[in-house]
């Protein structure tokens, strides 16, 4: 089991030190990283938006790149979902949707101080500043993908694939150094 | 830095985002097997090379991971128009 040195941040009893990710978050001038902890991540797929929206109860956005409620539209017929840990959503079986449980895929870090948005500049090439609070994309930094959400003016959430959370942590950390 | 419009996310994206699909409006012989070996060779490598407007496909592939088809002119690498795929060429 985790403790609290060393924080659950996936299922599958993956913790930030067996990813080698520091257990501490990081704080610089206007700047604050930290690990998100364990949550339920589904990744949602149908054509039939309603349909799915019936399945697992819950309101879909419909723009994409809008969020709700913690659901994210990254593509036409494709949905994230990020829900509280422990969450699990009806798996819709027989039905053209797929819902999957892919909460061990990825590795969450939130970024938040008024240096936010220029930190995520120096690796992600989307007109980061123009982005407006309440939307999210997957995109990359540098090499990697990401999902980006704008929480607030000065508040982001990134996802990445769990392999790639080392090299992207310290990555942030780096730019935040300077 | 070259930014594509994805017609699907309706936004001007970085070119990194996406990648280069060939061609487009390349359509697959119904029954292969009637084709002559010059009509199948012709269907699976001859290409148009021009210069100037050429319909190709795209992917947004770290966005929303859909194909969609651009008119880019090879000349300037100015994108003309994207349209989502399915649709009749521009």
């Amino acid at each position: 089991m985790p403790d609290a040195a060393t924080p659950d941040i996936a299922p599958l009893a993956v913790t930030a030190a067996d990813l080698h990710l520091p257990t501490q978050p990081f704080s610089a001038a206007g700047l604050h990283l930290e690990l998100v902890p364990a949550q339920a991540r589904y990744s949602l797929r149908a054509r039939d938006a309603g349909l799915l929206a019936a399945t697992i109860g819950r309101a879909l956005p419909d723009r994409i790149g809008d969020t709700l409620d913690g659901v994210i539209k990254l593509g036409p017929d494709e949905w994230l979902a990020l829900l509280p840990a422990g969450a699990t959503l009806p798996l819709g079986e027989g039905l053209p949707v797929s819902v999957v449980d892919v909460s061990a895929r990825a590795v969450g870090f939130t970024i938040t101080g008024p240096g936010a948005a220029a930190l995520i500049a120096t690796g992600c090439p989307l007109d980061v500043e123009r982005m407006a609070p309440g939307r999210a994309t997957r995109t990359l930094f540098e090499t990697v993908e990401i999902v980006l959400w704008r929480q607030s003016e000065t508040a982001f959430r990134v996802d990445c694939w769990r392999s790639f959370a080392p090299w992207l942590w310290a990555a942030l950390v780096a730019g935040a150094q300077g | 830095m070259l930014l594509i419009h994805c017609p699907y996310c309706a936004e001007a994206r970085p070119e990194v985002e996406f990648a280069y699909g060939g061609q487009a409006h390349i359509a697959r012989p119904l029954d292969p097997s009637a084709l002559s070996d010059a009509d199948w060779e012709q269907y699976l490598y001859i290409r148009n090379n021009p210069r100037g407007r050429h319909h190709e496909r795209w992917r947004h592939a770290h966005g929303c991971g859909r194909f969609f088809n651009a008119v880019r002119d090879t000349v300037t690498d100015k994108f003309e128009v994207t349209y989502p795929a399915g649709e009749a060429a521009r």
